[in-house]
């Protein structure tokens, strides 16, 4: 929550040059934006472990429905 | 704050199909308008500039993310950029666990008692001021900083809010009515 709070002296509220430059990146920007963006995705089937446990987890389901 | 469309709309709006199309060509954007950005960032979150440095960040990976839905309906694409940052510190304030002080001089002050048709003001009628935005919700809190505290055009906070600029000026008037009637009610 933004609250305001009364200051009596005038001070300056502009940042200073060299306080944007530090900030100015775009090279960075652009390479956390790439590995966002372009996260590679991996297929369940390339994934050996993930699919043995959702085989699992499907056969205990078939299991139980089978049993019942 | 916004610049005005000249000779370089057409470099402009070429530079934003480029970006649309790919990602990379967002770099002349970004050094156009990151310091537009930052310092109003920076004068919103009252000077604290490891957070502005952040929100700044963020604001432009958005505005990277989502360039392909822009649409250029005539207004500056800096307004565009404008309310993605206004967004992005509203969540900023929002995420915040305690209150999160912004500071405002006595001039800044002052401006609204003036405009509101305030002429005898006293310094204690400044803390009751206070009091009565701290009140006020988020979006009229808004459109009061944008006004009187960054000192921002009828028409910069009409392109921002995408509306035009005589509504602007209705909102924020009937803004001052509002906080003059709870002033006179509570004095």
């Amino acid at each position: 929550m933004r609250k305001f709070q009364r200051i009596s002296n005038e001070k300056s509220q502009e940042p200073t040059k060299e306080q944007m430059v530090r900030y100015k990146d775009f090279a960075s920007l652009s390479h956390k934006y790439e590995r966002l963006a372009k996260r590679p995705k991996r297929p369940l089937y390339k994934d050996p472990k993930l699919f043995l446990l959702l085989l699992i987890i499907g056969l205990m389901f078939l299991l139980v429905f089978l049993e019942s | 704050m916004f610049k005005k469309k000249t000779h370089t709309v057409l470099d402009e709006s070429r530079q934003i199909e480029l970006a649309q199309k790919d990602h990379r060509h967002f770099g002349p954007l970004y050094e156009r308008y990151f310091e537009q950005i930052f310092r109003f960032i920076f004068k919103r979150l009252g000077g604290n500039e490891e957070a502005a440095g952040d929100l700044v960040q963020q604001c432009f990976m958005k505005a990277m993310a989502n360039i392909g839905k822009y649409e250029d309906r005539g207004l500056p694409f800096s307004a565009w950029l404008y309310r993605i940052a206004q967004n992005e510190v509203n969540m900023f304030f929002r995420a915040e666990k305690k209150n999160y002080s912004v500071e405002i001089t006595d001039r800044q002050l002052y401006s609204i008692l003036e405009e509101s048709g305030e002429n005898s003001i006293q310094q204690g009628d400044l803390d009751q001021l206070i009091e009565i935005i701290n009140n006020l919700d988020e979006t009229q809190a808004d459109l009061i900083e944008l006004r009187f505290f960054q000192e921002l055009s009828f028409k910069e906070i009409a392109d921002i809010y995408q509306i035009s600029e005589a509504n602007a000026k209705m909102r924020i008037y009937r803004l001052l009515e509002k906080i003059n009637t709870n002033w006179k009610r509570e004095s």
